[in-house]
């Protein structure tokens, strides 16, 4: 038998931007064989990893060696050529050219890739339709199949399964296991520890930029992997939001604040009725494209509905931009963050966005309101030393800044899309934190989430789509994973 | 878990099924067709217009426009990857000024041999101003408006006064006559058609060309595809200068002198007018040099129809910029219903 050397391994890897440090230390080894989960908080520095092994830039320091060899990667189709292919977390496809097009541009042709599309349920997906008008969730599969048909030794998965249905991501994870059985490795990063711990081997596990703990996963548990993430002093922060969860108080609801009555909109809201009270924390969830997206586009005032109204505080909303609904008090916390950020300017601009909104402060803010942005910043413990660029904080902090810009303005009924995807659990309990306290002080919020078990943790009320209706509603307390899930699918619970 | 999913049916499934080939192809291609038969009803109005419309005319229009076909398709090569160029009007005037002054008076064998070492030429200067774009990080519009000025001084110190010339088999190849004017438009139409094919071609099918459309429409993909952001762009560059030298040769040919007291910033603005009647994005990864071609024909067409009918030739530009405006209004209201009705 051959001396057993690691697929691939690094040394001390490290990189920074401007004054932030990414990574401080990295090392990192991974066999031949065997599906490796790369774990940390956000902002921990796996993204980076991710991208200094795919070479998207190269590392301040530190050595790779891929089957034992030094070997320097000069960019991202050198790596490829060595065997490291990626799915990123944004697809990696060109949007103003066809899947065909794409291929091209990556020296395959569509019969290369034609058997993986297949293994991902797409083989009849027309790929002369142009990227741009196909859905998040396809595209990460084509981006997949195409890794795939590069047959690499070393298939690196960053956050895949975010966008697909458990169905999709179940494809996926057949794929991961038959590149474990035929030798080859993968390295899977996900935020849902489960996933993890069902297909995972051994894990690598980062905290502020090194690598604090390697981990065998065989018989190890969410909580163990969560203390590990966390290190010892941050692992209560679970428990906080459990304690938030506890500390439910039966606040009284005030009148109703938003209420939908009987939404149509283009055959994907097919009648959506609610009601939503002052103080009420409402949860929405449902599986991909059940309409949720254009609900919420409806409330914010981005789109117009084809029939029903959008009743704010009794009256009917007549929006024809958000900004009209902004007025009204109905605030967006869109699910794209980058969508509502000006990437290149400073923390505190961003925060204080709203405010302008008259013309009396186009030059300056008047009163307590730059007082409020600095209240905002602090009660949101939002991370300052990259403040200059909000494009340069993690992803988590980005998050909450655009929560923040409402914060340091007024809203009546705040509408959160999906404001914890992709963020970590220690950010992600203090957004709970934070809406639990917006609601205990008067205002209404809906809240959309992918993440079922943050209903019981956060809301009051839990509404569940399919097909653009409310099939289910019922208390969050008792809204298990599993009765959400059989509704979310439609299917009556046993 | 214990769900008995069915499999869900992914929007992408459906997608296939409810887009027909056909509606696809006019929805991608619809521009295209639109502006060549607005340039064929043009024709025929203009042909009505007049009292005599024969090939006279048509020729007349060809070649007159095969210059600004050359550099709009120029233009459009650098804009689809991202880019602006806006230098191609001065290396018209520098390859038209440098071929007056070496070709005057050569056999015809001396000729071709100069034309093809001036394309060369054009190629590796464009490429190099490409090249300083990538390594300064300078925007492409400042570094290229340097190199407008740049190519206009070089060439009014190559030919410091209107002079020089070409031989008559070099001027035939452009516009069918030795003089100048002729009634045969097809050595132009040739002329325009061989390269132009070959440049969407490459550019709409092969590896290396479908990069410049990427790079144009989203660099970061594009770098993560493994396309060499750099090379792509030096070589957008590149391919724009070899096409400017093809429209200063179409110059020289039909005026028969080189002139480099001409401005060549004016002949820029046309290309940039023509690539956006022609449908090429602005913002880079969108555009087909197929309908760049019959646009900067209409480009050239105004001023003939303008005064055909008539109109003072001082009103004609602001017709014509009035055009582009409203041009432009109809393809927003186009694409947003389009959106709207996804």
């Amino acid at each position: 038998m051959a001396a057993h050397t690691p697929l691939l391994t690094t040394k001390g890897i490290a990189k920074s931007y401007g004054p932030v440090v990414a990574l401080r230390t990295v090392d990192l080894s991974v066999s031949a064989g065997e599906i490796h989960a790369l774990l940390g908080a956000n902002g921990a520095g796996k993204s980076t990893l991710v991208k200094i092994l795919s070479a998207v830039f190269s590392g301040d320091a530190g050595t790779i060696h891929i089957n034992g060899e030094p070997v320097v990667l000069s960019g991202p189709s050198d790596a490829t050529a060595k065997g490291i292919s990626t799915v990123f977390q944004d697809p990696a496809l060109i949007p103003d050219l066809s899947v065909d097009q794409n291929l091209t541009i990556s020296g395959l042709s569509k019969t290369d890739i034609l058997p993986w599309l297949e293994r991902m349920q797409l083989g009849a997906l027309d790929t002369g339709l142009l990227v741009r008008d196909i859905p998040l969730a396809t595209l990460r599969l084509v981006d997949l199949a195409r890794a795939l048909a590069l047959d690499p030794q070393l298939l690196m998965l960053d956050e895949i399964t975010a966008a697909l249905t458990p169905e999709q991501a179940d494809l996926v994870f057949d794929v991961a296991r038959e590149w474990k059985a035929t030798g080859r490795s993968v390295l899977f990063i996900s935020h849902r520890l489960s996933e993890i711990l069902d297909i995972c081997d051994k894990a690598t596990i980062l905290r502020n930029g090194r690598d604090v703990a390697h981990m065998d996963l065989d018989g190890v548990d969410e909580p163990e992997l969560v203390a590990a993430m966390l290190g010892e002093e941050l692992a209560s922060a679970v428990e906080q939001v459990e304690e938030v969860a506890d500390k439910v108080e039966s606040t009284p609801y005030g009148p109703v604040a938003l209420e939908a009555s009987d939404l149509y909109f283009r055959g994907r809201v097919n009648g959506v009725s609610f009601q939503l009270r002052q103080g009420e924390i409402l949860g929405i969830t449902a599986l991909e494209g059940q309409g949720q997206d254009d609900l919420f586009n409806l409330l914010s005032g981005d789109h117009r509905p084809t029939s029903g109204e959008v009743l704010v505080a009794g009256t009917a909303m007549r929006a024809l931009s958000p900004y009209n609904a902004i007025r009204k008090g109905v605030v967006l916390v869109p699910g794209d963050r980058h969508s509502a950020l000006l990437p290149q300017r400073s923390v505190r601009e961003n925060l204080s966005l709203p405010l302008y909104n008259r013309i009396g402060r186009w030059f300056r803010l008047v009163g307590d309101e730059s007082e409020r942005v600095s209240r905002a910043i602090s009660r949101l413990d939002i991370d300052t030393r990259a403040a200059s660029e909000a494009r340069r904080l993690s992803g988590g902090n980005q998050q909450k800044v655009t929560i923040g810009r409402w914060l340091a303005s007024d809203f009546d009924v705040l509408l959160c899309f999906d404001p914890t995807r992709g963020i970590d659990i220690q950010t992600k309990a203090q957004i709970y934190e934070l809406l639990k306290e917006l609601a205990a002080d008067g205002s209404a919020i809906l809240l959309y989430t992918s993440e079922l078990r943050e209903i019981p943790l956060v809301c009051d009320r839990v509404l569940v789509l399919y097909d653009g209706r409310i099939v289910h509603e019922q208390e969050a307390v008792t809204a298990t994973e599993e009765i959400l899930l059989t509704a979310a699918h439609a299917l009556e619970s046993a | 878990m214990t769900t008995t999913a069915p499999p869900t049916k992914s929007p992408a499934d459906s997608a296939a099924s409810t887009t027909p080939a056909i509606r696809r192809w006019i929805q991608r291609h619809g521009w295209t067709v639109g502006i060549w038969l607005t340039l064929f009803i043009l024709m025929f109005w203009y042909s009505t217009l007049i009292p005599r419309f024969g090939a006279f005319q048509v020729a007349n229009i060809i070649n007159g426009s095969t210059a600004w076909v050359f550099l709009a398709a120029a233009q459009a090569v650098v804009v689809i990857a991202g880019g602006i160029d806006l230098g191609v009007g001065g290396m018209l005037v520098l390859t038209s000024a440098t071929g007056a002054q070496l070709m005057d008076g050569q056999p015809i064998g001396v000729i071709i041999i100069i034309a093809i070492a001036i394309l060369a030429g054009a190629a590796i200067l464009n490429g190099i101003v490409g090249w300083i774009i990538t390594v300064s990080k300078v925007p492409d519009i400042v570094v290229t408006l340097g190199s407008l000025y740049i190519f206009q001084g070089l060439a009014l110190m190559i030919l410091p006064k209107v002079g020089g010339g070409s031989s008559e088999a070099f001027r035939w190849l452009f516009t069918g006559s030795g003089t100048g004017i002729s009634s045969n438009p097809w050595p132009a139409i040739v002329v325009i058609f061989v390269p132009i094919s070959i440049a969407a071609w490459w550019i709409g099918r092969t590896r290396s060309g479908l990069s410049i459309y990427a790079l144009g429409s989203d660099a970061n993909a594009a770098f993560l595809s493994g396309v060499d952001a750099k090379r792509t762009k030096i070589v957008s560059y590149a391919i724009a200068g070899a096409l400017s030298a093809v429209a200063g040769f179409s110059s020289l040919a039909i005026s028969g002198v080189g002139n480099a007291t001409t401005f060549g910033g004016n002949l820029t603005l046309n290309s940039v007018a023509a690539i956006v009647l022609g449908g090429v994005a602005l913002t880079g990864g969108i555009g087909s040099l197929i309908a760049v071609v019959p646009a900067a024909v209409i480009l050239f067409f105004f001023n003939p129809i303008l005064s055909a009918l008539g109109i003072n030739p001082n009103y004609a530009q602001v017709i014509q910029g009035i055009l582009i405006v409203v041009v432009m209004m109809v393809a927003g209201l186009l694409e947003w219903r389009r959106r709207r009705l996804k």
